[in-house]
């Protein structure tokens, strides 16, 4: 046999025996199998000194790595660091808003830990001055999460008061104060936001909630009343003219487009045309 | 320019041009650059922040190799197959030959870097970037610094070996990205010579830091006029002195 060929039988030997090895070497590891892993970080400071002069290329490697690491399900403690590894992602590139973001909503999503998630997007409140988001998704999950409208509406307020801040937030803000049952203040935050509309989409938005505020707040005065009618002349009122007729209401109420409310004088029953259930706590 | 000063810049650029490393870098270079749009999949969120890093990073790192390795063969190569004795005995100072042989590798840079810049610009507007003004200063900036590391790798090419030189120039390079930590450094020292001491490294080392400004244009944070003057004139200040200092070497060195 030549030399050439001794070669060619070598090459391919090694390379048999190698993918031997590696198959023996699987054997021993299960890949998709529950396991636990740490994280072993040096702290933000410390990694930005040491990117020198790469701090964008090693935060978006951290974050990118962050992201394949969060979306393991197998690993059982993989929410024991991730408030560092976010920490440091944020203290490498303190303006880069994704980490913030996607690292606060697997903290509550995934983590359930809504407190660390507000405490990541208040450090990126506090870092971007003028930047709504961070505002915004805290108020969210005070909102979804906590159900905590009353912080929810802090956030809100802040986010707000951004320059750059969206109609939208100020839409969110009247529908917290709405269910944290304050019908009067959430009606003339509507009613501002009716008024000023710019676009259809936010003009529809407030009339529905204001339709929805006012038939909140009309329907159990007037199921209230036509009880109180029923007792005083033992029979259910006619119509719901027969409740002003009798002095127990000045005048009846109509819905926010005017329109009457529908009375079913055979049972007594009171409802509005439209039910947003959507809007329901 | 002197005759003599352009004759050795534009042959430093051949010689520099003909080598097979310049090319294996520039290629590198542009195929780590383009390889940004697969790593900006991986991301979440605003690709296009991940495809400028990645990319600008890529043109970063090869450009210093580039200038790196170019620069510490140049006047020791010369040196070490004893051309250098052919070219000082014509009419032309030891003054001139080093200011060639930088003119020439800043022309390199310019190529390489050019080159680099050219399709990166076409490759974030096709991935619909469109054109940032921002990275073009960003390249602007980043070629001060490439003139910088190619003066101190001439300077350390002028009286040692390419390996030596390699380490200084390397060594230079990474502590200049980290010069702003001097600054903090020094206000944890409580002997005051120390001080004094940390301050002058602070002002005799090069800063580099000054024209990394990669995460302003990938941000789009407002960047200072004033800061990117006083950056220019920086680079030009110390470019020269390094000059200088290589030419006072290079004059006091015996050649056998």
């Amino acid at each position: 046999m030549t030399r050439r060929r001794w070669l060619a039988v070598a090459a391919l030997s090694g390379l048999l025996l190698a993918a031997g090895m590696q198959q023996r070497y699987d054997s021993t590891v299960d890949y998709f199998g529950e396991r636990s892993a740490f994280v072993s970080l040096p702290p933000g400071k410390t990694l930005r000194i040491l990117s020198f002069g790469y701090r964008n290329l090693v935060a978006d490697m951290l974050f990118i790595w962050s992201i394949q690491f969060y979306s393991t399900y197998n690993i059982r403690n993989r929410f024991d660091f991730i408030e560092r590894v976010y920490d440091t992602i944020t203290d490498i590139t303190p303006e880069y808003k994704e980490p913030y973001i996607i690292g606060s909503l697997i903290m509550a999503h995934e983590a359930q830990d809504v407190p660390m998630a507000l405490r990541l997007l208040d450090k990126g409140s506090r870092l971007n001055p003028g930047e709504w988001i961070f505002d915004h998704d805290a108020g969210f999950y005070c909102y979804k999460y906590l159900k905590d409208y009353t912080k929810a509406e802090e956030y809100y307020n802040r986010a707000a008061a951004n320059p750059g801040a969206p109609v939208f937030i100020k839409r969110m803000k009247a529908h917290l104060v709405y269910l944290r049952d304050d019908p009067e203040v959430a009606t003339r935050m509507w009613l501002d936001i009716y008024r000023s509309a710019e676009d259809t989409l936010t003009r529809d938005s407030a009339f529905n909630h204001l339709y929805q505020i006012k038939a909140e707040t009309d329907l159990p005065l007037l199921r209230e009343r036509i009880v109180e009618y029923q007792r005083r002349y033992r029979r259910l009122p006619a119509a719901l003219s027969d409740l002003a007729r009798a002095g127990l209401v000045r005048e009846v109420p109509r819905d926010f487009s005017g329109n009457e409310y529908i009375y079913d004088p055979a049972v007594g029953t009171v409802t509005a045309q439209r039910i947003f259930r959507w809007k329901k706590r | 320019m002197k005759p003599a000063i352009r004759g050795i810049a534009v042959n430093t650029f051949r010689e520099s041009a003909r080598n097979k490393m310049f090319y294996l870098l520039v290629f590198f270079g542009i195929l780590f650059a383009l390889s940004s749009k697969l790593v900006s999949f991986l991301t979440l969120g605003d690709a296009m922040k991940v495809l400028k890093d990645t990319g600008l990073a890529a043109i970063n790192f090869f450009c210093v190799l580039i200038a790196i390795f170019t620069g510490i063969n140049l006047v020791y190569k010369e040196i070490e197959k004893k051309t250098v004795f052919n070219i000082l005995s014509k009419p032309l100072s030891r003054d001139e030959f080093i200011a060639g042989k930088f003119l020439g590798l800043a022309l390199t840079m310019l190529t390489a870097l050019g080159a680099m810049a050219v399709i990166f610009f076409a490759f974030v507007a096709v991935s619909g970037g469109g054109f940032d003004l921002g990275i073009l200063l960003y390249f602007f900036m980043l070629y001060l610094e490439l003139l910088v590391i190619v003066a101190i790798s001439l300077l350390f090419s002028s009286f040692t070996t390419p390996i030596l030189s390699f380490i200084f120039t390397v060594s230079l390079y990474l502590i200049g990205q980290v010069m702003w930590t001097f600054n903090e450094f020094k206000d944890y020292l409580a002997i005051p010579l120390w001080r004094v001491f940390t301050q002058g490294l602070y002002y005799l080392l090069p800063n580099l830091h000054k024209f990394n400004i990669k995460n302003e244009v990938v941000m789009g944070t407002a960047i200072d006029p004033w800061s990117v003057l006083f950056s220019v004139l920086y680079a030009l200040a110390y470019v020269l002195a390094l000059l200088a200092l290589t030419v006072l070497i290079f004059r006091r060195r015996e050649f056998q």
